[in-house]
């Protein structure tokens, strides 16, 4: 890989935010007209969009659960969204991504209100810069309330890393591809409950220790923000009632 | 329908006997099955390894080949991991295209392998920018009685330390064996009613709602993570389970990995 | 100004008096939550009415249906839910002399026709069996409108509020059924006036003095097309 990249200088990330900054965050809700619930969601320059379908009828009728709703969870990049243009359809990263996501929401979801049906979120990714299935989990979460749908909780998600030796907040690319750990979390900020844990590179105890405390506090931010436009999505709704 | 109403019945046995403090097979909580690693049984494999966890079988062959390096690492070797849940291996494999969970057995794995860097990919560069070895790991899964990540990840490491480099092959020449600089080992542990359990067989996998890998090195640092399945896990729970995996790994390393 | 009644998203917490949860709340550990996201209905029980989400029939509900499929000896119909609603075709053959024939189905209630219908059951397998009101055909010119079901108390209002001065001051007969789906007939002109009030309500579902502010709307829409009248007159 040749010449060392630094990606601290002068104790600032390139981007110049500090170890335990987030990046801007900004959230949409219901900007989808046929999908029943969705949400628009950037996390610096990440665009993402969340839509729920549901629930509603499942096929194949085999794959129903007599007893509850299956939830479906489809990540997928967008070509452009990437530098070098991904090809359309789903690849191994967007299938192990949709596992883990889906596997975040369903422990809020209660499933049992609706069985035999089918709550089918999808995720699409229109621009990336590392850290895309947590602002798709971010994103799904509001869209499967906009859509009515019962649950427990929100879920919150953000990845921390290890970069130049130093545990950082919400990874960039440039810091994902050259740095030496990259660890998405979900949680519900509520309990404190863990929902997806993830980690590739180099971990020590502690600092993996240092990094769960980092991305959970940070959860619990992203969690005031996603019920505040939950919240303000009503005060806004009213339209031009009055003649 | 038949097997649906087994099991519940099973889930509601494996809870009630691990809240007495008992296993379904009379293991203590922090217990592995019987593990036997048998090497370079595949000969036109340049790697091999035969990994039985219980009733848990897993082939593991490694290949080698030359190809090209990607472009954004000229100079450095190509790993390429893939798992194939063989419909013999349990009634609900089905032949096809990978699905999510094959998917996701070889991406853990492959996260161990390059996170520990037990490969110097470096090594493996035969031309810089037009010819590197490519090292494919193939997982095979043959019989599934749960905690197929432990297994197969252990048979790729133990394919990986006994890997030729088939140089006559392709008329080259340099290293005759793969340069393995890291034992990366995972460790699966599941969570059933505030219990924290190693090595869930099938059973134990089914009836818990949290599953998670912990993939560590020599050095005791973490290289890899994964939590799968459908449930939530306390912070105070993920400690337990990384101590458990840092231990765990430590045993098994020592006891099956060290040539 | 309008006032907001309170929103919440799941996982609020509501209050710790667990013997008043009610819909839309769940309990857990001695205190209730939301399950949904919707407003809080705070009276003898807490409920939270949600503003978005599906339908799902209860007995007794009466719903609009469509029928979407003839499968002997049931009429297949969408109610607007994710689950599908079935009539047998004895409901239909109760005042008949003769036994309705298979393959004759369709000329009693055909592909596409709307019913108005009652939920008689829904099993533990969630099969929805229905069974017609009197009137049950809805045809003729008329207009079918489709909201969340969640909005339909608002377009009703406490007591009948709503719907009876939506009634008068539109002149259109005005049926609402459970399912969301409502159908409306007048002339043309009425039926917009309508349309365009049902909207109203269901967009500002979640705030106070609605019943007010649709009464002025309709009051100065009146007063405005009376202007009108009144300078078409001059001009003649």
């Amino acid at each position: 890989m040749g010449e060392e990249i630094k990606l601290i200088k002068d104790g600032k990330r390139l981007d110049g935010r500090g170890f335990e900054e987030l990046r801007p965050i900004k959230i949409e809700v219901g900007i989808l007209k046929r999908a029943d619930g969705s949400c628009y969601f950037e996390l610096g320059n990440n665009k993402v969009i969340a839509a729920v379908y549901g629930p509603r009828e499942m096929h194949p009728r085999h794959f129903q659960d007599a007893k509850m709703a299956v939830v479906k969870y489809r990540y997928n990049m967008a070509p452009f969204s990437v530098d070098d243009r991904k090809r359309p359809g789903p690849d191994r990263r967007s299938v192990e991504i949709s596992k883990v996501s889906r596997e975040a929401l369903d422990p809020v979801i209660i499933k049992e209100y609706y069985p035999k049906t089918a709550i089918d979120v999808y995720v699409e990714v229109l621009q990336s810069d590392a850290g895309t299935r947590t602002a798709g989990i971010n994103a799904a979460s509001v869209a499967l309330a906009a859509a009515g749908i019962p649950m427990r909780d929100l879920v919150s998600s953000i990845a921390v890393g290890k970069i130049d030796g130093e545990v950082v907040l919400d990874l960039s690319a440039a810091e994902d591809n050259y740095g030496e750990a990259d660890m998405p979390v979900a949680m519900v900020a509520r309990t404190n409950t863990i929902t997806m844990l993830q980690m590739d590179g180099q971990f020590s105890k502690e600092e993996f220790e240092r990094g769960l405390k980092l991305a959970t506090s940070a959860c619990r931010k992203i969690y005031e923000l996603q019920r505040t436009a939950l919240v303000e999505k009503y005060s806004e709704s009213v339209g031009e009632g009055e003649a | 329908m038949g097997f649906e109403i087994m099991e519940d019945i099973r889930k509601d046995y494996v809870y009630d006997l691990i809240g007495s403090g008992k296993r379904v097979d009379g293991r203590g909580f922090r217990e592995y099955r019987e593990i036997s690693v048998e090497r370079d049984l595949i000969k036109n494999a340049e790697g091999s390894a035969l990994v039985k966890i219980g009733d848990t079988v897993v082939l593991v062959g490694v290949k080698l080949e030359p190809g090209e390096p990607f472009p954004d690492a000229p100079n450095q070797g190509v790993i390429m991991t893939n798992a194939e849940l063989v419909p013999m291996a349990s009634p609900d494999f089905e032949p096809g295209p990978p699905d999510e969970n094959s998917v996701e057995l070889a991406r853990i794995v492959d996260r161990g392998i390059r996170g520990s860097e037990a490969i110097d990919l470096e090594k493996l560069c035969i031309e810089a920018g037009e010819k590197v070895w490519m090292v494919f790991i193939d997982i095979h899964v043959l019989d599934n009685d749960g905690n197929l990540v432990d297994a197969a990840a252990l048979g790729a490491i133990a394919s990986l330390l006994n890997t030729r480099i088939p140089n006559e092959k392709y008329g080259l020449t340099g290293e005759d064996v793969l340069p393995i600089r890291g034992t990366p080992v995972a460790v699966t542990t599941v969570e059933i009613g505030g219990n924290i359990l190693v090595d869930p067989n099938l059973y134990e996998e089914n009836a818990a709602a949290s599953k998670l890998t912990v993939i560590s090195n020599a050095a005791g640092a973490l290289n890899g993570m994964q939590k799968s399945g459908s449930g939530g896990l306390k912070v105070e729970e993920i400690a337990e389970m990384v101590d458990i995996g840092l231990e765990k790994a430590k045993e098994i390393r020592e006891k099956y990995l060290v040539t | 100004m309008r006032s907001m009644y309170k929103v919440v998203v799941p996982g609020d917490f509501i209050t710790e008096e667990v013997n008043r949860a009610g819909e839309g709340t769940y309990v857990a550990d001695g205190r209730v939550y939301a399950m949904k996201y919707g407003i809080i209905d705070d009276k003898e029980e807490i409920k939270v009415v949600a503003l978005s989400g599906k339908y799902v029939p209860s007995r007794g509900d009466i719903v609009i249906g469509k029928i979407v499929e003839i499968s002997y000896p049931y009429w297949i119909i969408d109610i607007g839910s994710p689950y599908e609603a079935r009539l047998h075709l004895s409901e239909l053959a109760k005042g008949e002399e003769k036994r309705i024939e298979f393959g004759s189905m369709n000329k009693y209630l055909d592909l596409g026709d709307l019913v108005v219908a009652k939920v008689l059951n829904v099993d533990s397998m969630m099969r929805v069996d229905l069974a017609l009101k009197e009137e049950f055909k809805i045809g003729g010119r008329g207009r079918l409108l489709e909201i969340s079901h969640t909005k339909v108390p608002r377009v009703i209002g406490r007591s009948g509020s709503m719907i009876k001065m939506l009634k008068e001051k539109c002149n259109c007969f005005i049926f609402i059924a459970k399912n969301g789906r409502i159908w409306i007939k007048g002339s043309e002109d009425e039926m917009n006036l309508a349309s365009q009030v049902v909207l109203m309500i269901a967009n500002e579902a979640h705030t106070s003095g609605l019943t007010d502010r649709v009464a002025n709307f309709l009051d100065s829409f009146k007063r405005k097309k009376e202007e009108d009248k009144g300078k078409e007159w001059e001009k003649k």
